[in-house]
């Protein structure tokens, strides 16, 4: 803005502003509506939702799945899909202070004088997709489920076969859930891609016999699972079960 | 519709008030009339020796732009979570015991015990997610209307900060009831500041009050949560308050002035 | 303006101020404007100063952490981890407590470092997640670590295997004493799982890391314990 328009922005603030009516009580009386409905939604949450308490703080846990507060879900999801270890710091601290420099200097860059959000593509464009990415953020962590499960729908095959069918095909998943494997496989919409392959459909690709020998004889740095053959065969069978049904 | 104005029926003769005799004292005489005349004689009182009263007409008074619309009550709603806030933050503190063995069931206590406690506990608790609701409204209000721009960039900058202590508050109020969500996500929060390159470390040992979750790693976030950020942002809050009032609020940005030419015929045809 | 910077001279009684001294240079006003900003600054400092230091004054204290008995020899085998807790903070009851999982060593998957000491006969691994401290699990059907927030796992001496940790997962001191297995103090690892001084989750070792976080004076490491053995 140079010399000129901001002399005509304030002679045309001032006009609109003399043809305004008084704070008080016109924008007062709203402003006091407003307050009421703030506190009537607070009260209604309190009352309704209440102040629940979770189990106590427990240090010495190893099963607890922790989760922010929902207004902290975007970043606690930025954290999560920016896996690389070097790129931690920038998901920490390197893109919520980039972005928060860019929002205190917003008038130090954007300093031309149109202020209609039709009138400036860039800024409302800028602004309805951080809302939207935030937004979409937010919801990634609030459905995020801890990476100990496996979120894959049971297949038609074996739903056919029955519900003991059904039922070793749920032990199963929780078992590979349990064991990390989405650690290095992806299953669906769960687990890490890579470094080893994805396994959405790998009972497509190998039969059950290929996939147990895998399981027992595996190429590093899989660990091998024929130490839980010996001890709970009963489980790795259900693995195995459950693997070769994903197709 | 034109307005009938009625007359006031005449009042009789003795029920009209007396003229005062010339060398009277004026003012009010008997204990009744100083006692009607407290309120007003209080603040006169007041203003004489403050003069308060030419402060207070320039914030109330002052003419908010055409337009102005429930967009622009989003402000004034955020600084009214922020004393909901406040006042049941300070009624919480009453029966909190801000050290590791006692945090947990001083919250347990508050929400079980005692009277109106959970109401009292749940108005604080969701009060800080509908401020950071409305702080963000406000914020897009003023994005997408442009109100961040000339002369009013100094307000935004403010703002920002505010929008940060804010978030500085959720955080640190987060670990006070020391329940398991709580105490995880502050640990998490604490390692998230020390992943910054070289001062990182000692934020985490500033904030902890040493190498590990501590005595008084509770008191320290509670102290910041109570005392540092909420003076904090009670000053910049004032001085942001202050800017609006000096700066106007800005109008709706599809609102044109009129011409001074407009203005001219306008008041030509009054 | 040429003459007029002519005239300014450095001795006040050369510029024509009345009351001025022979040989004084500082203007009255511009002493009294120092004084009032010295004597103000020092002010503030004086309460300033002792309570910053106050604030930030455990950072540089150093933390010592009592060997604590966890178990007998024979409790712990080469193959697989027993969980223990462990008190890393004293006074303040189940909030100062850890869980960290033992084994023996296991020549067949830790290497076997040049110098072998008394410290390494036992493996204590601790259960925060060198991501961002989340508490991490071991299963013992796929012999991993795994860490239900962000999805880190490790393998199981405890080095990154997937997801975001930045390196293998800190480990404690452990001794021998009279057929019990005690543990001391913790240390953090690089990738090669050399022993450094603590540091928090989230900072990595390897490279530039351990200068970019440097370990605080809070907590350190056994001396000559540390670097390449």
């Amino acid at each position: 803005m140079n010399k000129q328009q901001k002399e005509e922005y304030l002679r045309g603030y001032g006009v609109m502003k003399s043809q305004g009516k008084p704070f008080f009580p016109y924008a007062i009386a709203k402003d006091s509506a407003m307050a009421c409905i703030v506190m009537v939604v607070i009260i209604l949450m309190a009352v309704f939702l209440g102040a629940e308490l979770g189990p106590k703080a427990d240090p010495t846990t190893t099963t607890y799945t922790p989760r922010p507060e929902w207004y902290f879900f975007f970043l606690f999801e930025l954290l999560r899909i920016i896996k690389p270890p070097a790129l931690v710091p920038l998901a920490t601290i390197g893109i919520p202070t980039i972005c928060m420099i860019l929002l205190f200097l917003l008038p130090f860059y954007d300093r031309g004088p149109e202020r209609r959000p039709e009138r400036r593509p860039i800024a409302t464009t800028a602004g309805i997709f951080t809302i939207a990415a935030m937004g979409y953020l937010t919801y990634l962590g609030a459905t995020a489920a801890p990476p100990t499960t496996i979120d894959v729908p049971v297949p038609k095959n074996v739903t056919a076969q029955g519900a003991a069918a059904v039922a070793t095909y749920k032990a199963g998943q929780q078992v590979v859930a349990q064991s990390g494997c989405g650690a290095c496989h992806r299953f669906g919409e769960a687990g890490n891609a890579g470094p080893g392959p994805e396994l959405t459909k790998v009972g497509a690709r190998l039969p059950a016999a290929a996939i147990q020998r895998t399981l027992l004889n595996p190429t590093a740095p899989m660990p091998s699972f024929a130490g839980l053959q010996q001890t709970s065969p009963q489980q790795f069978n259900d693995m195995v079960m459950f693997l070769s049904s994903l197709r | 519709m034109a307005k009938i104005k009625v007359p006031a029926p005449p009042v009789p003769d003795q029920l009209k008030p007396k003229p005062k005799r010339p060398g009277k004292t004026y003012g009010p005489q008997t204990p009744v009339e100083h006692g009607a005349e407290a309120g007003a004689s209080t603040v006169g009182w007041i203003d004489e020796r403050t003069s308060l009263s030419g402060g207070a007409r320039w914030m109330m008074f002052r003419k908010v732009p055409k337009g102005t619309n429930w967009f622009y009550t989003l402000g004034s709603a955020t600084m009214f979570a922020f004393l909901s806030q406040a006042v049941t933050g300070v009624f919480l503190a009453m029966y909190y015991d801000p050290a590791p063995k006692g945090a947990y069931e001083s919250i347990r206590h508050i929400n079980d015990d005692v009277f109106l406690g959970e109401l009292v506990h749940g108005m604080h608790k969701w009060g800080s997610s509908v401020m950071v609701v409305l702080i963000f409204l406000h914020m897009g209000r003023t994005f997408f209307f442009g109100a961040y721009k000339y002369p009013r960039e100094l307000n935004w900058v403010i703002g920002v900060v505010l929008l940060i202590l804010t978030m500085t508050m959720s955080f640190t109020g987060y670990l006070l009831p020391f329940d398991q969500r709580s105490y995880w996500a502050s640990i998490v929060g604490v390692n998230i500041n020390g992943t910054g390159p070289l001062v990182g470390p000692y934020l985490n040992d500033f904030l902890r009050a040493g190498p590990y979750f501590g005595a008084t790693t509770l008191s320290r976030f509670y102290s910041i949560h109570m005392l540092l950020v909420p003076g904090a942002i009670a000053a910049l809050m004032g001085f942001h308050l202050y800017l609006v009032a000096r700066l106007g609020t800005t109008a709706p940005p599809w609102l044109k002035p009129k011409t001074a030419e407009a203005l001219r015929e306008e008041e030509v045809a009054a | 303006m040429a003459d007029r910077k002519q005239i300014k001279s450095k001795y006040t009684a050369d510029r024509q101020i009345p009351g001025a001294f022979e040989g004084e240079t500082v203007t009255r006003r511009a002493f009294m404007t120092t004084t009032g900003q010295v004597a103000g600054g020092v002010a503030a400092a004086a309460f300033l100063l002792p309570a910053l230091g106050f604030a930030f004054g455990p950072v540089f204290e150093e933390y010592h952490q009592p060997w604590q008995v966890v178990g007998n020899t024979e409790d712990f085998g080469p193959d697989t981890y027993v969980p223990r807790t462990i008190n890393l903070v004293e006074g303040i009851g189940d909030s100062g407590k850890s869980t960290v999982y033992v084994r023996k060593f296991n020549p067949r998957v830790d290497q076997v470092m040049k110098k072998q000491d008394e410290y390494n006969n036992y493996i204590a691994i601790s259960t925060s997640c060198m991501h961002l401290g989340c508490p991490v699990h071991y299963v013992n059907a796929a012999q991993r670590f795994i860490c239900p927030c962000h999805g880190g796992v490790y393998d199981f001496v405890g080095k990154v295997q997937g997801g975001p940790p930045v390196r293998p997962l800190d480990r404690f001191y452990t001794r021998v004493a009279d057929g019990k297995v005690l543990i001391g103090p913790r240390f953090s690892v690089n990738s090669e799982l050399q022993r450094f001084s603590p540091r928090d989750p989230g900072e990595p070792l390897d490279g530039v890391g351990q200068y970019l976080y440097p370990s605080t004076p809070d907590l350190r490491k056994i001396p000559g314990t540390g670097g390449s053995q």
